[in-house]
């Protein structure tokens, strides 16, 4: 098959959907690979380095729109290249069906099919060509850099010659995966950073990222994984609780990264005017729901306003357009992905199995019909959260008592040994000759003394303990060299036997431990 | 001759030596002095004893203290220290057959005392044992029975179970566990049978009883080592290394000789205490690791998800040459590869590239307790940077890389997760928080245990597969 890459025509974007190297990638499944000329050049590849790669460029856009059997793209068709489309061929890009739906009517007219990118499932297995978290995933490093450019202090706290600067506090809404990446890169910036999420069982995750939760005290907290792992509206209650928190956090920070959006909603509205107004002056707020009308108050889409009091609001919606490079390399990825499930058997013949979940699940027109929305994938997204333990810190009480209550049973533990120790040892003694007893208090003693010892041996010296153990327990010798005078020649032979074997256990015991003892060197 | 004063002074000095030379080992470089105090201490009691009132038989004596002595260093020069774990358990069969041989040898003198006494009535010239034996009691007498018996029944054990160990570390006898029909009922059967020669012999019975005891408990020994496998060598070697130490001690009893008490007393419980530490390491107690196999586990084990990805040397080089700390987790594969030179060159690389790299021991890695620690400190590994699971364990999640060089049982994650594996519980390095982990081994397949490693499916997890000292000397030149 060939497969296609126009330029992108949308305003501002720089992005492309094929790139030398996942060009190098498609060739090896047997398709063939078109792209339009200078389409790439906004993202930092030229024509040279598609051709390099075995990539035909194609001169116009009508070219490849006509040549290309698959044609894949970043952004939505426009009506005009909807018009370009012909039965048979496919378009593989972002779509949003929801939200266009007379495009979807128009594409379905012209007899194409078309994947949209943006309807992936969230399954494990499609992990690799989830484009919306690749791109949110720049749009977080994204928001971060934007903040720091805005803003006029440091993210790490330092101590210089010159004074002390405290480290920029930031507070991230939304522990999505472009709230993750943010709250990262806010982190290895050396900023102090919190997080903010409606889904409870995100807070792992966010204190992976070296973030604060902030956890809000309410009851009936939702379950994002009966949502596919997205947020769904909270109650009002709930908001009243939300917005309590974030008043009381507004004053404390210097830069606030919003990134809550429900899918098919408009974005909640979060930081609202009052907040902006108790923030400090020179703080700065990102707005990465502004596509959806942001959630802060003050946002203005594709725009950076300046509050009365001084705070700067970036509402840009171009943010993985802005780092075009590194989004085109991802998303030409995420498409290659694409493009290998569906050409399982690598010899270049699109195989599109309605079956399959994932390729059922992005497709939204087929064969003539719109096939949107898919079915609810077999496979749930996200194995439903076990509801959280709360450990309940204990009281000072409860922790004296639990330790009266360990001492109390070791205390009996140790008597009751003692005691059944005692009445063995009276036992014995009303039956043993006092010589044996007197030996045996040596025994004991040596015992204890023996288990006070050892505890203290680093472990790293156990070997060389064993070998030392082995050598002075050819203390055997002693018993042997007390016999070896006797008068019967069979005891004298055995004692004779003894005294040679324990010897060679002495001497090579101690000086095997030596030999050992003397490779222990410190660096 | 010196006189009994001589012999006891000397017999306090040596067990206060013996007492300090096992303290010193508390830091490694106090135990190079601490060695010392041990051999003056052996030195002292031997000479003491020898030229105490009443002993003869020199002229059997000092050749045969001369060819031990000579044959000791020998093998002391010799040993390789992979080696170690089998050279240990030979040393503690030596001592078994000798507290078997004296046990013996004391029975036949109180016969012979017996007998003459009988025969004459009246006192005649003893030497050393012989002479004590000669002024016991009846009551006296029938304790020393009991020492003997003792005295034979532990030293038999510890005889042929040493001579086990060593086969099956030395590879001469088949490392997994096999046990003849019958199993631990034998076992079972054995001891009772001599609990009933013991029984016969107070009672009277001759000389044979005494030889039979220590045939069945040749057997015990025997049979009790053959159904341990390999991995749980670290506890068999430091029991015997406790029996030979109450051997030791019952013939003390026997001989009415406090330092042997004293010394064995000090064996029995340093072999007793590493036994106990092994067993806690891998979360099973003593009776199930002797008893052999693995505790019952309630349900099946967590099906594994993922697959086991293969990487080259130059993967490793370049994760190695990004990486700022490194740990290296070896096992008893190293050992059986002998790569522990080659682990010594990669880090002397990195260490010298200024990464900081560390090593985490498990307390039961490699076939011996500290097993890892003396092959690392043979190939000039500072021992400072090798250090114990519960010190390392915490640092795992801010480590770059870490490479597992031929271990598997003591880095798998299933311990930790999963309630129905055979090894739930047992404290393991959780190597798979770090950053990227290597694993270094021959092959697919499980581990001595049979269990499967989830650790490998891991995503952060790569197979380094090969010998792993051909893999780290391929890997060594792609190291900058």
């Amino acid at each position: 098959m060939r497969i296609g890459a126009p330029k992108e025509i949308a305003k501002g974007e720089a992005r492309v959907a094929l790139t030398p190297e996942s060009a190098a990638q498609i060739q090896k499944l047997g398709h063939e690979c078109l792209i339009e000329t200078g389409a790439g050049l906004a993202a930092g590849f030229d024509d040279a380095a598609y051709l390099d790669a075995g990539v035909s460029v194609v001169e116009s856009a009508e070219a490849l729109w006509c040549e290309a059997e698959v044609v894949i793209k970043v952004r939505e068709p426009t009506d005009a290249e909807a018009e370009r489309l012909r039965e048979g061929q496919t378009l593989i890009s972002f779509f949003w069906p929801a939200q266009n739906e007379a495009l979807l009517e128009k594409c379905r007219a012209q007899g194409a099919t078309v994947m949209a990118m943006d309807m992936v499932p969230r399954i494990s297995r499609a992990q690799k060509m989830d484009a919306l978290s690749s791109m949110a995933n720049i749009a977080g490093y994204r928001a971060v850099i934007e903040a720091g450019n805005n803003f006029g202090r440091f993210f790490t706290g330092q101590v210089t010659a010159a004074g002390k600067v405290p480290p920029a506090k930031v507070l991230v809404i939304g522990a999505g995966v472009a709230g993750l990446a943010a709250i990262g890169t806010a982190t290895s910036l050396g900023a102090v950073v919190r997080a903010f999420d409606v889904r409870p069982e995100v807070s792992e995750q966010i204190e992976s990222m070296g973030a604060e939760f902030l956890f809000l005290d309410f009851e009936d907290t939702q379950d994002g994984a009966e949502s596919g792992g997205y947020a769904s509206p909270s109650s009002p209650e709930f908001r009243e609780k939300q917005l309590e928190c974030f008043r009381a956090q507004a004053p404390d920070v210097d830069i606030v990264i919003t990134t809550a959006l429900i899918p098919g909603r408009p974005a909640p509205k979060l930081w609202l005017e009052d907040m902006v107004a108790l923030m400090k002056p020179g703080s700065v707020v990102v707005d990465l729901a502004a596509e959806k009308g942001g959630n802060c108050d003050l946002t203005k889409p594709d725009e950076r306003v300046v509050s009365d009091n001084g705070v700067v609001v970036v509402g840009y919606t171009d943010f993985p357009s802005r780092m075009a490079t590194q989004a085109s390399l991802l998303y030409a990825t995420n498409i290659r992905h694409m493009l290998t499930d569906l050409t399982p058997e690598k010899d270049g013949v699109i195989a599109h199995d309605m079956e399959d979940d994932v390729i059922r699940g992005a497709t939204v027109i087929h064969q003539g019909d719109i096939t949107f929305p898919p079915p609810p994938p077999k496979v749930k997204a996200i194995a439903a959260a076990k509801p959280k333990k709360k450990e309940k810190e204990p009281t000072p009480e409860e922790k004296k008592a639990a330790e009266l209550a360990t001492f109390k049973a070791q205390t009996k533990r140790q008597v009751s040994m003692l005691a059944i120790g005692g009445a063995l040892m009276l036992l014995l003694g009303q039956v043993a000759p006092a010589s044996f007893m007197q030996h045996f208090i040596v025994f004991v003693l040596a015992c204890f003394i023996g288990f006070q010892v050892i505890w203290k041996v680093s472990h790293s010296l156990h070997t060389p303990l064993m070998a030392v153990t082995n050598a002075i327990s050819g203390i055997i010798i002693l018993g042997a060299i007390l016999q070896i005078g006797s008068g019967s020649a069979i005891v004298t032979l055995l004692a004779a036997v003894s005294v040679l074997i324990a010897t060679i256990n002495i001497v090579g015991g101690f000086l095997v431990t030596r030999r050992m003892l003397a490779m222990f060197q410190k660096s | 001759m010196l006189g009994q004063g001589f012999v006891s002074a000397a017999a306090i000095a040596a067990s206060v030596l013996f007492i300090l030379s096992l303290g010193g080992l508390s830091n490694q470089e106090k135990a190079k002095r601490a060695v010392w105090y041990g051999i003056v201490g052996m030195g002292v009691a031997v000479f003491f004893t020898a030229f105490g009132p009443g002993i003869g038989g020199y002229g059997w004596l000092i050749p045969m203290v001369i060819i031990g002595a000579a044959a000791g260093t020998y093998l002391a020069n010799k040993v390789e220290m992979t080696e170690m774990p089998q050279l240990v358990a030979a040393l503690h069969s030596f001592v078994g057959l000798a507290a078997v041989f004296v046990a013996w040898s004391a029975d036949l003198e109180r016969r012979r005392v017996l007998a003459a006494q009988a025969a004459d009535g009246v006192m005649q010239e003893f030497s050393a044992f012989a002479a004590l034996v000669a002024t016991k009691a009846p009551d006296e007498l029938t304790f020393l029975q009991i020492e003997v018996v003792l005295g034979i029944f532990i030293g038999a054990v510890t005889f042929t179970g040493s001579v086990i160990a060593f086969g099956k570390l030395a590879g001469k006898v088949d490392g997994k566990p096999r046990q003849l029909p019958g199993g631990h009922l034998l076992n079972a059967g054995a001891a009772v049978l001599s609990l009933l020669l013991a029984v016969l012999y107070l009672n009277g019975a001759g000389f044979w009883t005494l030889i039979l005891l220590a045939a069945l408990a040749f057997f015990i020994g025997y049979h009790l080592i053959m159904g341990i496998g390999g991995a749980d060598m670290p506890v068999v070697v430091s029991m015997l290394n406790s029996y030979s130490g109450w051997a030791a001690a019952a013939i003390g009893f026997t001989l009415s000789n406090d330092l042997l008490i004293v010394t064995g007393a000090l064996v029995g419980s340093s072999g007793a205490i590493l036994s106990y530490i092994m067993c806690k390491a891998m979360n099973r107690n003593f009776v199930n690791v002797i008893l052999g196999g693995f505790g019952g586990s309630q349900g099946p084990a967590a099906e594994i998800e993922g697959e086991q990805v293969a990487i080259d040397a130059s993967g490793v080089a370049s994760a190695l040459n990004d990486a700022d700390s490194v740990v290296i987790v070896p096992g008893y594969g190293m050992a059986v590869a002998q790569a522990q030179s080659a682990v010594s060159d990669l880090v002397r690389k990195l260490r010298a590239a200024g990464k900081e790299v560390r090593f985490g021991i498990h307390p039961v890695a490699g076939r011996l307790p500290g097993h890892m620690n003396v092959l690392l400190a043979e190939a000039k590994v500072p021992y400072d940077i090798v250090l114990e699971m519960d010190e390392i364990n915490d640092d795992f999640a801010s480590t770059d890389v870490v490479i597992v060089i031929g271990s598997n049982d003591i880095v798998n994650p299933a311990a930790q997760e999963d309630p129905n594996s055979p090894i739930a519980g047992m404290p393991v390095l959780r190597v798979w928080e770090a950053k990227q982990v290597f694993i270094c081994k021959r092959g697919q397949g499980t581990g001595y245990s049979g269990i499967e490693n989830p650790l490998f499916y891991k995503e952060n997890s790569r197979m380094f597969y090969g010998d792993a000292r051909e893999s780290l000397n391929t890997l060594l030149p792609l190291v900058d």
